[in-house]
């Protein structure tokens, strides 16, 4: 896809051909990021589809993604670049044996064939043809002192490395940050992004991503599997499901060749919804109270009816 | 809890002043309603969305609307503020007329639209420079007319915990995980390089033997930063916090769960260890277990007693000099007063910090002087009150600083 001719219908579509159904708001926000050159900040519940946007937009544009994981403790050498010690030594030992010049070793051994490059500065030193797709996931993961640095290196998209110079992106590549709030992000991060809360889908975007996801799956079950998330949602549970728990469970549900839900292929298939022991146990045990009703929970949302 | 129709409506009045002659003026006066009204927006933010507005239709007002949000919110907590406001501002504004046109000035401001009016098309420096005098001019405005600051939560963090529904208590979930997340990452899983540490740092150690021509001569180790903090819990359940007793379960809760490191006890008449009961993901069934299995709930008090208990039984393995102990109780004591005084003193040497944390301490007429918080006062590196949200958000804070 030409990043000149995009337009807001363009990217849902293109979106929506890799099998991401996605809001016009989303899709704008996309599109203004692609137009100014600007990070995406992405939040939402687990599961809601953050990280899959940035792989989906990876394949319309034709692009490669690049992604940092973020984990506590992650730092700049895990992030940026390192220097290769094993083979800098090797090197030094050889030129050693054939009694080398120092001064040519010593340059040589600090260019960029000695540079172990990691996600960021592959994203900047990416020479294209066209921008790659940068995704920073679950940057609330990583410590302040990361988020400080990321600042820098998303202000100016440049890199220094003392032992070779600046490296200044050729192609400004498309970022995009997913957070799931476990704490804060720091506002100078903030506005530098464009903001955009990815929410637990309505029951018709439910219904439309896995009809999407499973062209081959019977209406009845889709929109039964869907009317249940829906509900569960809306129930306490430790951790709600998001839309990857709903696809998890349409995918079983088909494997198992089963055409509608009912008690016993929910209890065999319940451990793709919950994941906690927790919760699992709490969802047995409002069923066999008969405090949910099960055929309650599967009839159709009254807005599909309508 | 939320701020009134008629102050969004005062604001969007405020600053009809800076509106009209191009869309950038018009941003920057709704940036001013915003922040009026609460939402953090800064200069930069709103000239960004105002060269996003150039590269989409406006007239289709849900682009606009997603436009504008996505550059100038930056919290999900703010959105409905921001929507609220955005319709009134836009709205009243009339939005079949693009916003691009000007609309015409009040006369308040003739003096700046002697000289700027002509330029619609002047450049976007000159427009910038224009709106940061607007800026400084309204910022001065404002100190002179002081006008209530809001906040997203604002009755919510002054509410009673006592008074609270199941509803409210997820703001409060979410103020206990900010808090609890805040102490944790002091806790660092960096390692760090080290004279002697547990293991060889492989990286360091060539990098460091380059200048003996790659010849390991040094070895060069490392070994994981010391875990700065733990945490214990100490939870008064006796009759008369009954009414915090549900704030109080998801204190211990949230704490215990969020970090590393936590010891909860609750005590009433006597003392009882409850940290395996609540180390559950499930806040219901932790509720039922901790109620099955303690006597006493809801009974009478014996501090003195029940920190007896804790200095002999628990505190040699749990209580360190890094060990900050958490109290929370509202004094009321009916057991013997100099019993609870020297069980305090002997706590204060062993541990790092004691806080007391009090609900009744925020009600205007409470002074600590039922016997045993007297008796207790001069142990305490810290004695606040925690009844509604800003005050755990203030918790926050403090506990910060302690383990720091």
């Amino acid at each position: 896809m030409n990043p000149k001719k995009l337009t807001i219908e363009k990217i849902q579509e293109a979106l929506r051909g890799q099998r991401y159904i996605c809001d016009r708001s989303l899709a704008t926000v996309v599109y203004l990021s692609i137009a100014m050159g600007k990070p995406v900040l992405l939040e939402g519940e687990a599961g809601v589809g953050k990280t899959e946007i940035a792989k989906v937009l990876a394949e319309v544009m034709e692009t490669k993604l690049i992604r940092l994981q973020c984990y506590e403790g992650l730092d700049a050498n895990t992030a940026l670049y390192e220097w290769n010690y094993p083979k800098q030594m090797l090197r030094i030992k050889l030129e050693e044996l054939r009694r080398g010049d120092r001064d040519v070793v010593e340059t040589e051994i600090f260019s960029e064939e000695y540079l172990v490059k990691r996600p960021l500065l592959e994203a900047i030193q990416s020479d294209g043809p066209k921008p790659p797709v940068l995704l920073i996931d679950e940057i609330d993961r990583a410590d302040m002192e990361f988020e400080a640095f990321l600042l820098e290196v998303l202000s100016d998209f440049q890199i220094t490395i003392p032992e070779i110079g600046t490296i200044r992106a050729k192609l400004r590549p498309y970022v995009f940050l997913t957070s799931n709030r476990t704490r804060e992000i720091h506002d100078a991060l903030k506005r530098r992004c464009l903001y955009h809360w990815i929410d637990y889908p309505t029951f018709e975007k439910e219904y439309e991503i896995v009809m999407t996801k499973f062209p081959e799956v019977r209406d009845h079950l889709a929109k039964q599997i869907c009317s249940f998330m829906q509900r569960v949602r809306q129930m306490n549970f430790y951790k709600r499901p998001g839309v990857a728990e709903t696809l998890d469970w349409a995918a079983a549900l088909i494997a198992l060749n089963r055409q509608e839900v009912d008690e016993k292929t929910l209890a065999e298939t319940m451990g793709c919804i919950f994941k906690y022991k927790e919760d699992l146990h709490h969802l047995k045990e409002e069923l066999t109270g008969k405090r949910l009703a099960l055929d309650q929970m599967l009839k159709d949302l009254p807005e599909l009816s309508a | 809890m939320q701020i009134s129709d008629e102050a969004i409506l005062k604001a969007v009045d405020r600053f009809a002043a800076i509106r009209g002659e191009g869309t950038l003026a018009n941003l920057l006066a709704f940036g001013r309603v915003l922040k009026e009204t609460g939402v953090k927006v800064s200069l930069s933010q709103v000239i960004d969305a105002s060269r996003s507005l150039e590269l989409v239709d406006i007239a289709r007002r849900d682009d606009f609307r997603a436009v504008l949000r996505s550059n100038l919110v930056s919290d999900k907590e703010e959105m409905p503020l921001f929507d609220r406001v955005f319709d009134r501002f836009w709205q009243e504004h009339g939005f079949e007329e693009p916003p691009m046109e000007s609309v015409e000035m009040p006369p308040s401001s003739a003096e700046q639209k002697g000289g700027d009016s002509a330029d619609a098309g002047g450049s976007l420096e000159e427009i910038v420079a224009q709106a940061a005098s607007q800026e400084a001019k309204l910022s001065e405005e404002a100190e002179r007319f002081p006008v209530p600051t809001y906040s997203p939560h604002e009755a919510l963090h002054k509410k009673d915990f006592s008074e609270m529904g199941i509803e409210e208590s997820r703001a409060i979930s979410r103020a206990i995980l900010l808090i609890a997340t805040k102490i944790a990452t002091q806790v660092s899983r960096r390692k760090k390089r080290a004279a002697k540490g547990e293991e060889i740092d492989p990286r360091w150690t060539m990098r460091k033997n380059i200048k003996y021509g790659g010849e390991i001569i040094q070895l060069f180790s490392r070994k994981r930063r010391i875990k700065k903090t733990r945490v214990v819990l100490l939870c008064d359940v006796s009759g008369s916090m009954d009414c915090y007793s549900r704030f109080l379960i998801q204190f211990m809760y949230g704490l215990q769960n969020e970090l590393w490191g936590v010891e909860t006890f609750v005590f009433s008449t006597s003392l009882s260890r409850i940290t395996h009961l609540i180390r559950t993901k499930d806040i219901g069934s932790a509720l039922e277990r901790i109620s099955h299995s303690i006597l006493g709930w809801s009974g009478g008090t014996n501090i003195g007693r029940s920190l007896c208990t804790f200095n002999r039984d628990f505190a040699p393995s749990l209580v360190t000099h890094r060990t900050v102990v958490v109290i929370i109780s509202d004094g009321w004591d009916r057991g013997d007063v100099g019993l609870l005084e020297r069980e305090m003193r002997s706590l204060k040497r062993r541990c790092h910090k004691i806080i007391w944390l009090n609900p009744l301490l925020a009600s205007e007429n409470y002074e600590p002087l039922c016997k045993g918080m007297q008796a207790a006062l001069p142990y305490l590196d810290l004695f606040l009150s925690v009844h509604n949200l800003n005050s755990l958000i203030a918790l926050g804070r403090t506990l910060q600083k302690m383990v720091a």
